[in-house]
């Protein structure tokens, strides 16, 4: 397969002249953040029209921030380095985040950027899933400004997202979590290294009283061209008490939200029966951190 | 003295330093001055005529120095197939380096050598190709039919080759059995995956003498192919034998393309030429083939056989290659030989299909037979209520009983029944199986698979080299030179062949190190494959090793004042039989050998004595003496999870009857590696194609799933059953094919105790697994 | 268009030529002459061209070299010191863990960057084996692998209590 013969390797050092560059070179430009899925379409001779290279790794977007009511997450903090930041320790609202980090080898993690892996819109990818059980958003700037986009508005497709060529993703927003929320993410692989057969991201919040106040089920993997939000899932969880058989019947409903696919890794059929099951461990495993642990198996 | 402490020790690789810091023997290190680097285009269609190649601007591109088109290449067709001669009347030759008619998608069409990989890259986009696309078939049933298109003009209805083997009287076995058993079991395609690609650098001079550097599994086996390719004469061409290769397992048994075509490009431009596989292109190339068993059984309610049929159906893809011998190894070691039976038959085809070519992989179309073989006698034993390990035992051979292959040969060794037994104890067999015990939703069962009847080389088949050869000489420090044609694949050959002669000479095993070696200088070595090297290879190290032993000793007796035949050699020294402090150091016999007959001393000239005079060596090249059968019986735990139908392996207990271990932890590694191999074969691996147009869609490892470290279970313990041997090299027979035999069946059976279903179809998914118990929804 | 550029390599500063779309893999192989990282896939898929960038083990098959600048690269060859092999190579060779050996130093590479990170404890069976889980090996179904990573952070743990 052809490589790309690239004529430009570019190190901007700020998202400002990123964007000069994008509105500069156009379709020819290609935005890297860890190139870890990049190398792969280079290497099958995918991306040859694209020779200038913009690499962000100076451009000041490697940092994990707390502002007033989110979390900033810069999109070139590396897996690595957003599992190891300290503001997301010991939060089990945050818990998605950290589970879905786990999963990757460590040299995926030293490599892949949060803000390439959200930006790639890739359905078979982990953090956007866990993300969006966390109602997150995009930071991004163009030459007409910056602006804000919801996770759940972001994707329209395979590879396909909202912003223009020219705009650059530049933070995560994980906004501040109602209180006595959890949550987890889970991933269906075939072996260790793998893209996500399916997995789940769910935010749990329980009231004083134990009930579930509020939920979020966000579905992902070979389930459709985008991440979905399970709200038949949300919709049995809210008001009731937790107990092993709303988790089953909340993952029972899921296939009234999502449209898997079948491919060469696996059915339709499949990702329908192993959803339910893994929205209810999902579940299982967010309530587990708010010290509700329920009977039966994980 | 000498010998135990080396044989059956596990001394540490003398490769091993220099693979930690670097490895610097690997065919895709080699650099040669000048060198252009080549490049395959290929057709991206299944089936297609070539009507017209304009190359012309490829041509123009700076930096390119040559293209490559089917016009220039020879027209007689070869078969690729190392360990078999060019005109054997096994074997099928249907390949041209270059056709025109092409039929896999992948198939090469063109080359181009440039002065860069990227160049050369870059010339390929600029070749034009008018194809005209042919009706293509890709399934293996379909191909016979009539109406499907013709693949091959010498093949009617596609098929390749049908044997079939008759024994008995098969109807009336059937009207004696008290229980029928009939089965349908596929197997699907997987990659060999070994590490290194295939890699070679082809060099020529004016007169068209070629020296070869490849990733193979044979020198010679590669000289006798190029050649044949390049329908030139065999002394025409050395390839020179690496260090070692990054892995190979049966997948580099054959010329690729790569060789002819780096070699005529190199005659073209009268430079080294290079060509290296791209991961994609290795995925494409060569591969295990799927094959169709239906299996009919006879029983008698005692668990006796009475009659067996089998008909197999191998996908060869494209061109024969491999696909006429694994098929005869499938049906004679995978079916008819392993167990005893007075009335069998077997059906064998290989059909050519507009698949993928196939090529060789750890045991050879029998991990498919034994696919079926296994579990249905699992399946079997179920319904009579009988126990698996008594079944097996009352229809398997014994040892002292004539070779079920060749009765001139006897099983002299043959511990199947201890293989089973050890096994069994080691793993709680007898606490009864499982029976899917376990917490919740989660179900454990135990599964048992064998091989009973296998391989040391290939001495008794037809139309299959087996012979090796070594060159061993002392020098003066006392260290010793090996010299041999044989392949370092990485499961140890050059530890195994330098003990042994380490342990015949009576040095120490750091002593011998294995040396440069190629096609001109040392005598032929069959491949490094059906786990002969330690056998055959290791018979004659060992034979080498004892002629320098002879004349070492023949040296000494002077020395030591005493006749030859009552010294003895240990620990680097040469000794007078129970007289050990009458010793020398090996060293100094080999110094007075080569030094010179008159020597100056104080009082003038002495003479010494011209009969020692010489360097003391040792040649051999010899045909082992047999075909010696190991056994082997493998006893896996796994626990399934019945939500999502993954499967984990829990524990795994794999005996075998090795003859002698000669180097326990490279032992060892093969039962690992194999596992590794059958379980990923077993459970996830399948190298898949898009049925509307041939291409591969798993042609990476992101995609083509195989097991890392976490998949693996977190103990396989071997159990080593030391027979003896008496025609091994200090007793050994052979080990690593088994190895990646028994994992797949015994998985399946250790599912089937788990949740009660039978998967017949590899590899067992989680999908399969949810689908056998019903629980697949909408 | 190259350009030349430095790249700091096992605390060597190498001046070299490259195009912006170069691999540090290719760099290293084809330009640097240092042939101990290998390519096995060219697509993250494999482990076999693991180096460490900064400590932190990566592919360098999905690193542009261009990127790689005013990093410090630490490949195999870096490992050893005045002939002294580094601890965790000297392991893999007494355990077995070595066949073919081409993926070896992809897996000695990643083992160094963990054993580095994880210095108070010798992991678990389990850690051991997530810790190269991005790392593939055909031959030794990595057992002997694991052996090796947990017998050279044992000896880690005795030489830093003797010492202390």
């Amino acid at each position: 397969m052809p490589s790309a013969i690239g004529k430009e390797f570019l190190q901007p050092d700020s998202g400002q002249e990123v964007v000069e560059l994008l509105v500069k070179y156009g379709d020819r430009a290609l935005v890297v953040g860890g190139g870890t899925f990049l190398h792969g379409l280079v290497a099958r001779g995918v991306l040859r029209e694209m020779d200038v290279l913009i690499d962000l790794q100076n451009a000041g977007l490697s940092y994990v921030k707390q502002e007033r009511d989110a979390l900033a997450i810069g999109a070139t903090t590396t897996f690595a380095e957003l599992a190891a930041a300290e503001r997301v320790q010991n939060k089990p609202e945050l818990g998605s985040v950290l589970d879905a980090l786990r999963y990757p080898p460590a040299q995926i993690r030293n490599m892949a950027t949060v803000g390439g892996c959200v930006a790639t819109a890739m359905p078979l990818f982990d953090l956007p899933v866990a993300f969006m059980a966390l109602d997150s958003s995009v930071r991004a700037v163009g030459p007409k400004g910056a602006r804000e986009i919801g996770l759940h508005k972001f994707y329209l497709d395979y590879f396909e997202h909202v912003l223009e060529r020219t705009e650059l993703l530049t933070e995560i927003l994980v906004p501040r979590q109602p209180s006595r929320s959890a949550s987890a993410f889970l991933k269906l692989e075939t072996n260790a290294n793998d893209l996500a057969l399916l997995n789940v991201g769910v935010r749990v919040t329980l009231d004083e009283k134990g009930t579930c106040r509020d939920a979020r089920v966000v579905v992902g993997g070979g389930i459709g061209k985008v991440p979905v939000r399970a709200v038949s899932c949300e919709d049995v969880l809210k008001g009731q008490r937790p107990t092993l058989a709303l988790l089953k019947e909340s993952g029972n409903v899921v296939s009234f939200d999502i449209h898997p696919v079948s491919d060469f890794r696996t059915s339709a059929k499949y990702r329908s029966t192993v959803a339910k099951v893994f929205v209810r461990r999902t579940l299982l495993r967010a309530f587990g951190r708010l010290g509700v642990h329920l009977d039966g198996q994980s | 003295m000498s010998e135990t402490s080396i044989i059956g020790t596990s001394v540490l690789r003398p490769d091993a330093y220099d693979k930690v810091t670097g490895g610097k023997g690997f065919p895709v290190n080699v650099r040669l001055p000048g060198m252009l680097h080549a490049k395959l285009l290929r057709s991206p269609y299944p089936h297609a005529r070539i009507l017209r190649i304009d190359t012309s601007k490829a041509e123009r591109l700076s930096g390119v120095r040559a293209v490559l088109v089917p016009s220039e290449v020879p027209k007689k067709k070869f078969h690729p197939v190392f360990f078999s001669p060019g005109m054997a009347a096994s074997m099928i030759p249907d390949m041209l380096i270059l056709s025109d008619t092409v039929r896999f998608a992948g198939e090469p069409v063109a080359a181009v050598a440039a002065t860069s990989p990227e160049i050369a890259e870059e010339a390929l986009d600029l070749i034009h190709v008018d194809y005209e696309q042919l009706p293509f078939v890709l399934d293996p049933e379909d191909t016979m039919k009539a109406g499907a298109p013709q693949i091959h003009p010498h093949a009617p209805n596609n098929i390749a080759m049908a044997p079939s083997f008759a024994f008995g009287d098969l109807e009336k076995g059937f009207e004696e059995a008290d229980y029928i058993f009939e089965n349908t079991y596929q197997t699907q395609r997987v990659h060999t995956c070994y590490m290194e690609p295939r890699v070679c650098v082809v060099d020529s001079d004016t007169f068209g003498n070629l020296t070869v550097w490849s990733s193979t599994q044979s020198l010679f086996g590669l000289r006798e192919k190029l050649a044949s390719a390049l329908d030139i004469a065999v002394s025409k061409v050395r390839v020179v034998r690496p260090p070692y290769i990054g892995g190979g397992f049966g997948g580099k048994l054959d010329i690729g393309f790569i060789e002819p075509i780096s070699a005529l490009l190199s005659m073209k431009t009268h430079r080294p030429v290079r060509i290296e596989h791209t991961r994609y292109e290795d995925f494409i190339t060569t591969a295990r083939n799927p094959f169709k068993v239906v299996l009919k059984t006879g029983v008698k309610k005692d668990g006796t056989f009475v009659a067996r049929s089998a008909k197999s159906i191998l996908d060869t893809g494209a061109h024969a290659t491999h696909g006429a011998v694994v098929l005869m190894v499938h049906g004679m070691y995978g079916f008819l030989l392993p167990y005893r039976c007075p009335n069998s038959k077997w059906e064998g085809f290989t059909v050519y299909t507009n698949n993928m070519i196939g090529g060789g992989f750890r045991g050879y179309g029998v991990p498919q037979a034994a696919f079926a073989v296994e579990s249905q006698i699992d399946e079997i034993c179920e319904k009579l209520q009988l126990d698996p390990i008594e079944f097996r035992l009352k229809n398997s051979h014994s040892e002292g009983q004539p070779h079920p292959f060749d009765p001139s040969f006897k099983l002299d060794t043959y511990r199947f029944a201890d293989c089973l037994q050890q096994g069994a104890a080691q793993i709680g067999w007898s606490n009864g199986r499982s029976k899917g015990k376990g917490t919740g939703t989660k179900k454990r069962g135990i599964g048992l698979a064998c091989q009973p009847l296998w391989v040391s080389g290939c001495i008794g088949f037809p139309d299959i080299y087996e012979h090796s050869g070594a060159v061993i000489k002392l020098n003066t420090d006392g260290t010793a030179d090996l010299s041999m044609a044989t392949i370092d694949m990485g499961s140890g050959q050059t530890t195994t062949l330098t003990q042994i002669a380490a342990a015949e000479l009576g040095v120490p095993a750091e002593a011998v190190r294995m040396t440069y070696a190629d096609t001109e200088t040392v005598p032929f070595d069959a491949p490094s494959h059906a786990s002969r090297v330690t056998y055959s290879a290791g018979n004659a190290a060992k034979v080498a090793a004892g002629a320098a032993k002879k004349r070492l000793l023949e040296v000494a007796g002077p020395m030591l004042k005493t006749t030859p035949d009552n010294l003895e050699t240990g620990g680097g020294r040469v000794y007078v039989k129970g007289a050990p402090d009458r010793s020398l150091p090996i060293a100094d016999v080999v110094k007075q050998a080569e030094s010179p007959y008159v020597r100056m001393v104080p009082d003038g000239m002495q003479k010494t004595s011209l009969q020692e005079k010489g360097t003391v060596m040792g040649i051999a090249s010899l045909a082992p003496a047999a075909n010696p059968s190991p056994a082997t019986a493998e006893f896996v735990e796994v626990e399934v999870d019945t939500e999502t139908g993954e499967v984990k392996v829990l524990r795994v207990v794999y005996a075998h009857d090795i003859g002698r271990v000669i180097n326990p932890a490279g032992a060892e590694g093969q039962v690992e590696g194999g596992f590794q191999q059958g379980m990923g074969y077993a459970l996830m691996e399948n190298l898949v194609f898009d049925q509307e147009n041939g291409a591969c869609l798993a042609a990476d490892f992101l995609s083509y799933k195989m097991p890392t470290a976490v998949e693996m279970p977190p103990e396989i313990k071997s159990i080593f059953i030391e027979s003896n041997e008496p025609t091994g090299p200090f007793g050994a027979k052979s080990l690593s094919e088994p190895c990646a035999i028994v994992p797949a069946p015994a998985i399946a059976n250790a599912i089937y105790d788990a949740i009660g279903v039978r998967i017949r179809e590899l590899p067992i998914t989680p999908e399969k697994i949810l689908a056998a118990l019903g629980k697949l929804s909408e | 268009m190259k350009k030349i550029i430095n790249l700091d390599i096992n605390g060597q500063s190498q001046e070299v030529a490259v195009g912006p779309h170069h691999t540090l893999l290719q760099v290293l192989r084809d330009e640097l002459g240092l042939l101990g990282t290998k390519k096995g896939c060219d697509t993250g898929g494999c482990g076999c061209c693991t180096v460490l960038v900064d400590g932190k083990a990566m592919y360098s098959c999905m690193i542009f070299a261009m990127a790689a600048q005013g990093k410090k690269i630490t490949t195999v060859e870096g490992l050893t010191e005045n002939a002294t092999l580094d601890p965790v190579q000297q392991a893999f060779i007494e355990t077995g863990a070595v066949q073919c050996g081409y993926c070896t130093c992809g897996m000695i590479m990643t083992a160094k960057a963990y054993l580095s990170s994880n210095s108070s404890h010798v992991p678990s069976d389990l850690e051991a084996r997530q810790a190269i889980a991005g790392n593939l090996c055909r031959c030794t179904g990595y057992q002997k692998i694991v052996d090796a990573i947990r017998l050279a952070a044992g000896r880690r743990i005795v030489a830093s209590s003797e010492k202390g």
